[in-house]
């Protein structure tokens, strides 16, 4: 077994990941949400409520429709090839940190993974119209930072960060 | 006739008599801006938060939440007399009713002329394709014939407003219309042509006396379906004993119905999706706003179920009159009728609408630093609210409570759930 940690931190925010990454703060306001095994009916519950908060809080549209996209994207990827996790939003006042923690079984090379087009969607998550195989690309796309970390057999944590401005 | 509060800038064509309010909440529970509150036993509903569906209207056992509409004795002011027909209108009689005896028996009310909106619906189609041709950039484009729709967007999806259709509804262009015609032929003053519409809803009350977008001044009143059915049908048999020759526009109901209507958009280079019900409508706003939609061209929202035939002003089941008007659109025939003058006035710009504002509700705090401290005591209050969202406090929800407190428009005490299970805060 080969714990495999993907980063990928957007351009110019190197220095913002580190600082913040470094001084871990204490999170102000969280959600959290369950993500069960092939539930598509409740997966993008979690997503769309977080949209609803950062609304409240008066996040711009752009920001808004980012971490949507990506909080989505996340959700269906767990309820599509996890045995189920969950998914815990916490909002600072200048970024969301979103993490997905999920029970296994494992991403087992998480650089084809990200190729856009590769999926290990089996038959019925196809059938449902997921496994586009552009659910990572499509959170790299939209966040400003990404870590997975995975090995077969193992739970995965996959969490994001985007900025608000 | 408003339930304005006095601060509110918002009209709205929706009603509460104190006397009839039972406090029931159950208003509070179907109002999908959460705009309605029960406090003291009484309901009261926040005007910049209202988007005038008509839910609340719709639900009420105890006439305590009124529609307003104008009464019908306001045509008098005025030397000529329109009136224009809102297509889900003739849905609302029995068979043995044809559109031309309605029509005729609108007419005998004391009008000098009717129009229905159904008359223009191959327009509107057509202005509808070209706006989507020339705007590919903005996808999709929202419909804005329902203007508890544009209402919502504004309050709730303001990301959305450069989405929606910037042209007038059929029933403001027919208003143009005649108010240029008959002033050039028949020699009357801007206010002595008096033009009224027929509507199915609360929200087409408000949309006449507090339009959005309106370059011009447009309609004088709006009338309820359910009370011209009403007078309608008092002279009906009259009616049908002495007929006149009408000119009728069946095809042109499917207005009425958002699925036909999106249907009837839908073209080779045009993919459109139909939406009715609000709470299918902000689910698909939601989307919207995410881009999971960009597939689609148009999406045809309408707050009612089936679209303008679900009204809270008709008396006919939404299905019951949406088959009805399937009838009379396969067995009718449509009357010709000249639109090129509305084309000569479209080709001017005269139907566009200015850029629609933004009402938002949704922020705490314009700080986001002050919104996020809310936000956590709005979360520390929650946690000690017990999650049934009965609506018994009044709030809609457990969340809306909470909030309600943190905002300074609620206690815990408002909590019955609480106060049962520890009596003791009741003692102070």
């Amino acid at each position: 077994m080969i714990m495999q940690d993907y980063w990928y931190i957007r351009e110019g925010f190197e220095q913002r990941i580190k600082e913040y990454l470094a001084l871990a703060p204490v999170v102000e306001v969280d959600l959290e949400f369950e993500v069960m095994e092939k539930d598509f009916n409740s997966a993008g519950k979690g997503s769309s409520e977080t949209k609803n908060l950062l609304k409240r809080l008066g996040v711009e549209s752009d920001i808004l429709r980012r971490v949507a996209v990506s909080a989505y994207e996340a959700e269906i990827n767990m309820a599509a090839h996890s045995r189920g996790g969950k998914m815990i939003s916490e909002v600072y006042d200048d970024h969301i940190h979103v993490r997905f923690e999920d029970i296994g079984p494992g991403i087992e090379n998480i650089d084809q993974a990200m190729v856009p087009g590769y999926s290990t969607a089996d038959e019925l998550v196809r059938e449902l119209g997921f496994g586009a195989g552009l659910g990572l690309p499509n959170i790299k796309k939209n966040c400003d930072a990404m870590h997975i970390r995975s090995a077969k057999d193992s739970p995965t944590l996959l969490e994001f960060i985007i900025y608000f401005g | 006739m408003p339930m304005n509060k006095k601060d509110s800038k918002y009209f709205h064509a929706i009603q509460i008599i104190e006397e009839n309010c039972t406090g029931c909440t159950a208003c509070v529970r179907v109002c999908p801006t959460e705009a309605i509150r029960v406090r003291s036993r009484m309901a009261s509903i926040d005007p910049n938060r209202c988007v005038d569906c008509g839910n609340c209207v719709s639900v009420c056992e105890f006439h305590a939440i009124i529609p307003s509409s104008d009464s019908l004795e306001s045509i008098k002011r005025f030397k000529y007399k329109i009136a224009i027909i809102s297509s889900s209108f003739f849905g609302q009689f029995s068979e043995d009713i044809t559109y031309a005896n309605a029509k005729q028996a609108v007419l005998q009310l004391g009008f000098d002329e009717v129009a229905e909106e159904a008359m223009i619906t191959d327009f509107m189609i057509n202005i509808i394709r070209q706006y989507i041709r020339e705007n590919r950039d903005k996808r999709p484009i929202l419909s804005s014939n329902c203007p508890a729709v544009v209402r919502l967007i504004q309050v709730k999806y303001p990301s959305l407003l450069a989405n929606l259709f910037h042209r007038e509804a059929p029933m403001s262009i027919l208003t143009r219309y005649f108010r240029e015609k008959i002033s050039r032929e028949q020699d009357f003053e801007d206010n002595e042509i008096g033009i009224f519409v027929i509507v199915p809803c609360v929200a087409h009350v408000t949309a006449v006396h507090q339009p959005e977008g309106a370059y011009k001044h447009l309609q004088d009143g709006a009338f309820s379906s359910g009370m011209i059915y009403g007078k309608v049908r008092e002279i009906i048999k009259n009616v049908q004993n002495n007929p006149m020759p009408m000119d009728t526009y069946p095809q042109g109901l499917t207005w009425a119905l958002s699925g036909v209507q999106a249907e009837l958009v839908d073209t080779d280079d045009i993919r459109a999706l139909s939406v009715n019900g609000v709470d299918n409508v902000m689910d698909i706003l939601s989307r919207v706003e995410d881009h999971y939609l960009d597939q689609y061209d148009y999406i045809v929202l309408r707050s009612c179920t089936n679209g303008c035939v679900g009204g809270c002003l008709n008396v006919e089941n939404p299905f019951v009159a949406m088959s009805r008007i399937k009838k009379m659109t396969k067995e009718g025939k449509s009357s010709e009728i000249q639109l090129h003058e509305l084309e000569e006035l479209h080709a001017q710009g005269e139907f566009s609408v200015s850029p629609l504002a933004p009402r938002p509700i949704m922020e705490l705090d314009k700080d986001i630093k002050k919104a996020i401290k809310k936000m956590k005591k709005i979360n520390e209050f929650l946690t000690m609210l017990p999650g049934l969202n009965c609506s018994a406090c009044g709030s809609p929800s457990c969340y809306a409570l909470a909030e309600d407190i943190v905002m300074g428009q609620a206690t815990i005490d408002d909590c019955i759930i609480l106060r049962r299970r520890c009596p003791d805060s009741d003692q102070d």
